[in-house]
């Protein structure tokens, strides 16, 4: 080692560390390190990762001279670049014309690409070129507001791992036959499409986000999902189409995931899961399902309450509940209480269940009887919290002395009342 | 070889490239991926004499802040927060320290401690002036001038290559304007080539009766003429034209109702020149002229009329002018104001 302390400190390490130390700063500074010395003139251009988002962007008002800089800036630096590039991620809200983005991708797809981000434009799509479907190494794909359309040759992405469409414009078919064609998928993204219908075969997937106005979603051959998070939007015509459908969306959806550790579910995923549930089927066990975050349960509706009863009492280890209730007090009905007393024997346990988190509570009789009824039934609960909505200010009081005064099942089960600050 | 007593710490035998050799607790040195291979694979390291070699990059004192980093990050009950403040602490080195330690443990492969220090480092990178990034590592200064010039450098950010780029897109444009203007003034002059003395004299001599598409032809040509007439002697006739035009009412409030179509005024001209340039705009007012009510058609009638007796009086004067200004290049040359916009410079001015 030498121990001159003039002596150049950097230029001589290896390159992968040299290029861990470029890839963490923006690529702009990379580049310039170019004019640090005759070493370091093309050590820039051997990285194998090129991220280009708004760190690249000159400053200035015309915004046509900064998109023409922004291509050019990509170009050259594609054209300089010497090796191999592994990832490349292309994010900002100006939309470079489709002729610079098909060569951008067309030379990627020789350059064993293997992680491919594209985030352009905030209203227009971009239409994928086809080379896109051609690059076998690539392990991750992230597209948005793009148009798909998978050539009949398509193969399939052998080395796929993570894929996350984001309003992506792609036939209702095709994205079944991208996601079966994928074996090593491990993780799937889809958001903001219209009305899906769609069956997800993934031998391999690990954790599946969904966000949108999904019809339809059978996960047909899933036997490895660990997490489920799913938005589901509704429409008119969905709800309709609820109304027509057979069959059990819960075990369409739920049936195939013994593995299942985490499921979180926003919207109308409760009100998903409850078309066509039949009361008294629970063939299914989640032996590994922790925790579970429910939001916008409606619980004025009885489906939907089954609904969570029925995963609660399938995941014996149950470990962290999270609800929010959907405030919407619309129905004057007569509640059936006995719902609870009748339907659910006292032999129900909740063996694990450590932690309950409700949010927008609104003090409705079947909230305020759910909330008894975990108490009663949870024998090593720690912590029931309870967040009341902005709307109730009145009752809280009441509603507090109501719940302090329920059996509790476990002696160190603390009941808080949390107040959000207005 | 003794037997190991189960309280007892096992130890790890490292050697550095100088010949040192250190003992080291097992758990520490397990941290360590490369030892660990080691370890498992040859069996190395249980003893002073086998004691495993360790790549060259590392030096004693190196070796020391590893073994650190790997003591207190390799106790499994530590937060987050915790590991993240010992970490900050951890590489507040100097320059020097921070590169050959990146250089041991990347020779060690331990990944974490690789990309903490290689943060602390592209700080160091990030942001700073060249000349700054040199001083920090003692980088030699050793490109020449035009090198540092050539077009490897960042493109987007030296003032001068943004001005130059500016520079040459506006005589870009300039360029580009002229010969749009040339290309349509060219059509122009066709046009006005196009029609013979005979097809003129007609006209004014009263073909108002005819069919509509003679109509139609009429007032396209009136139409073209009246935009020559006003083009050429606006400069110089202005007040005469605003006579006549103030003469016609009808041609006024027909300028409001179609719009386009009798509009030679002056000022207009000013205000979209591709508008008037443009020859297809004729041909289009011959089909609004078609769809015009009867009421409409009369007024139009009228002011036929009266442009057919106006230009009468003129014609010989009109008529040299038009023939005139068609043998030259450019009958009504335009030019660039100094803000882009185009200003009307008729051969009149030059009389």
């Amino acid at each position: 080692m030498d121990t001159d302390s003039d002596s150049d400190l950097l230029s001589d390490l290896p390159q992968s560390i040299i290029e861990s130390i470029l890839v963490k700063v923006p690529l702009v500074d990379a580049v310039r390190t170019s004019i640090l010395s005759r070493k370091w003139r093309y050590k820039w251009a051997a990285i194998t990762e090129l991220v280009f988002n708004d760190t690249c962007l000159t400053s200035g008002h015309d915004k046509s001279i900064i998109s023409c800089n922004l291509v050019n800036f990509i170009t050259r630096c594609l054209f300089l670049h010497d090796g191999p590039i592994h990832k490349f991620e292309l994010n900002t809200s100006y939309s470079p014309a489709s002729p610079d983005l098909d060569q951008w991708l067309l030379f990627l797809s020789r350059k064993d690409i293997k992680e491919l981000i594209i985030d352009i434009g905030e209203d227009d799509w971009f239409r994928a070129p086809s080379c896109v479907f051609f690059c076998p190494k690539l392990t991750h794909l992230v597209l948005v507001r793009c148009e798909l359309n998978p050539p009949p040759n398509f193969k399939g992405f052998l080395c796929l791992k993570h894929l996350s469409l984001q309003q992506v414009i792609i036939p209702p078919h095709d994205i079944e036959v991208l996601i079966s064609s994928c074996p090593l998928l491990e993780s799937l993204t889809l958001s903001y499409f219209d009305s899906l219908e769609l069956t997800i075969r993934a031998p391999n997937l690990k954790y599946l986000n969904l966000e949108g106005e999904f019809k339809d979603i059978r996960l047909e051959n899933t036997p490895q999902l660990i997490g489920i998070s799913v938005a589901m939007y509704m429409t008119d015509d969905i709800a309709e189409h609820f109304e027509q459908c057979s069959g059990c969306n819960f075990d369409k959806f739920l049936g195939g995931v013994p593995c299942l550790e985490r499921l979180i579910g926003h919207i109308y995923f409760t009100k998903y899961l409850s078309i066509g549930n039949e009361q008294g089927n629970f063939p299914v066990t989640y032996q590994n399902l922790k925790f579970i975050e429910l939001y916008q349960v409606s619980f004025e509706d009885m489906k939907e309450l089954f609904v969570v009863l029925r995963l609660i009492v399938s995941s014996p280890n149950l470990e962290e509940l999270q609800i929010s209730s959907s405030s919407i007090t619309t129905t004057t009905d007569i509640y059936d209480l006995e719902f609870w007393e009748r339907d659910w024997p006292a032999d129900c346990i909740f063996g694990k269940l450590k932690i309950v988190h409700m949010t927008d509570f609104s003090g409705l009789p079947h909230e305020i009887a759910f909330i008894k009824f975990l108490l009663g039934h949870s024998p090593v609960l720690e912590q029931m919290i309870v967040a009341p909505t902005i709307y109730v200010t009145d009752k809280v009081v009441k509603m507090l002395i109501d719940l302090l005064t329920f059996r509790r099942a476990s002696p160190q089960a603390t009941v808080k009342f949390i107040q959000e600050p207005l | 070889m003794a037997v190991v007593k189960p309280e007892m710490k096992s130890y790890i035998w490292l050697q550095t490239a100088d010949g040192s050799i250190q003992q080291v607790e097992e758990e520490v040195a397990m941290f360590c991926p490369m030892i660990c291979r080691e370890v498992l694979q040859t069996g190395m390291g249980s003893s002073k004499n086998y004691a495993i070699s360790l790549p060259q990059r590392v030096n004693p004192a190196i070796l020391g802040l590893i073994l650190e980093y790997c003591q207190f990050h390799q106790v499994p009950g530590r937060s987050n927060k915790e590991r993240k403040i010992f970490d900050e602490k951890f590489i507040r080195l100097d320059t020097k320290k921070l590169c050959e330690l990146t250089s041991a443990a990347d020779s060690l492969q331990l990944r974490p401690l690789v990309d903490l220090t290689s943060r602390a480092l592209a700080r160091m990178i990030e942001g700073k002036t060249p000349e700054e990034i040199r001083e920090t590592f003692h980088l030699p200064d050793d490109l020449t001038e035009e090198e540092k010039l050539e077009p490897l450098r960042n493109m987007t950010d030296d003032p001068r290559i943004r001005l130059l780029n500016r520079l040459y897109a506006r005589k870009r444009k300039e360029l580009k304007e002229r010969e749009k203007l040339k290309n349509v003034e060219v059509e122009e002059e066709q046009h006005v080539d196009e029609r013979s003395v005979d097809d003129l004299l007609s006209f004014i001599n009263g073909a108002n009766e005819d069919s509509k598409s003679a109509r139609a032809t009429k007032s396209k040509k009136k139409n073209r003429r009246r935009k020559e007439q006003a083009r050429n002697s606006s400069t110089n006739n202005e007040t005469g034209n605003h006579n006549q035009e103030s003469n016609c009412p009808t041609s006024s409030c027909l300028n409001g109702d179609t719009g386009d179509v009798f509009s030679p005024l002056p000022s207009d001209l000013q205000v979209s020149a591709s508008v008037k340039f443009s020859p297809k705009l004729d041909f289009d007012d011959g089909d609004i002229d078609d769809e015009l009510d009867p009421a409409m058609k009369e007024e139009i009638d009228r002011e036929v009329e009266d442009f057919a007796r106006r230009l009468n009086s003129d014609w010989p004067e009109r008529m040299q002018e038009i023939l005139s200004l068609g043998q030259e290049r450019r009958p009504v040359p335009l030019s660039v104001n100094g803000n882009g916009s185009l200003r009307r410079y008729t051969g009149l001015d030059r009389r």
